[in-house]
């Protein structure tokens, strides 16, 4: 017999269960897909080992590092960290718009979040040209070999996390999101986790 | 936790906020220790406000949940352990 659980017929035991636990709201569901979430979990992992590396070497290296740091701009990597959090703003306000079906407001905010993500590439690429200017590059020392390769892995993560919200935000237009919303949030969580990944890259090199 | 527009906007400004703090704490703070200390802790703040609310993972399973969780706890420590030993 029809009831509020089954309003179609009868279920399958799976179905039950499931209707049972959303029901009972304790229903949990990973966002995204396994996959996003394993590449997710590997760079989280390659990023740790560069910021212990980066901690270890600033050890054994305390003078170089103080005088590294000297020559950044902390102003900068306050910028870009703002930028990138905003950015992450909008990509969680974009799931949100898109979990209500609201095509357009789901690709602004998308926009948005390009827009900071754009922020934040002007100001590292001019952080960058200001350190050649002074004659500084990869092979000045160790400090700047690790903020070169760490800064500059990270960028690229934030050039593919942005091929991956113009990819959202024309999936997006053309209402591909209207059956199952995994592919986006797995696209949302890697950008999130790109930003997560500058939020300790920050103070570790720019402030610490 | 239901994760909603007005939490995402409450999370957006707890972060920007603890940024502001952490790139000026050291004009406040003279002590080494709490200095290092107080900007891992806010790095573990704002990456908990990431993983929970932006990520939606304070919505998923828990052992997620937790291992998403675990790296902006452990990594900040294993840090603070380098630079304060």
């Amino acid at each position: 017999m029809p009831n509020e659980l089954a309003p179609y017929g009868p279920l399958s035991d799976r179905q039950t269960g499931e209707s049972y636990l959303l029901a009972t709201q304790q229903y949990k569901k990973l966002p995204g897909d396994l996959a996003m979430w394993f590449f997710i979990l590997a760079e989280l992992t390659v990023f740790a080992v560069f910021f212990i590396g980066f901690a270890i070497a600033e050890q054994l290296n305390t003078d170089m590092f103080i005088d590294g740091k000297a020559k950044l701009h902390p102003m900068a990597g306050l910028i870009n960290t703002l930028a990138l959090i905003t950015s992450s703003f909008f990509v969680a306000l974009a799931l949100k718009k898109i979990q209500q079906q609201l095509t357009k407001p789901t690709a602004i905010y998308l926009a948005l979040a390009q827009v900071f993500a754009i922020v934040y590439i002007i100001v590292k690429i001019g952080e960058y040209q200001f350190l050649f200017d002074a004659g500084i590059d990869i092979e000045t020392n160790t400090f700047f070999t690790l903020y070169f390769l760490i800064t500059g892995f990270h960028l690229m993560h934030i050039l593919l996390g942005m091929v991956i919200l113009a990819y959202m935000t024309a999936q997006s237009l053309k209402r591909k999101y209207q059956q199952e919303l995994s592919g986006f949030e797995a696209g949302a969580c890697y950008w999130h986790m790109v930003d997560m990944l500058w939020i300790i890259l920050f103070p570790l090199i720019y402030i610490i | 936790m239901k994760v909603d527009q007005l939490s995402i906007l409450s999370s957006w400004i707890w972060l920007i906020v603890l940024t502001i703090l952490s790139a000026f704490v050291g004009d406040v703070i003279g002590n080494q220790f709490l200095f290092i200390i107080t900007v891992l802790f806010i790095v573990f703040l704002k990456g908990q406000q990431i993983v929970d609310v932006f990520m939606e993972l304070g919505e998923a399973p828990t052992k997620w949940r937790w291992l998403l969780l675990s790296y902006v706890i452990l990594l900040p420590l294993i840090i603070a352990i380098i630079y304060l030993l």
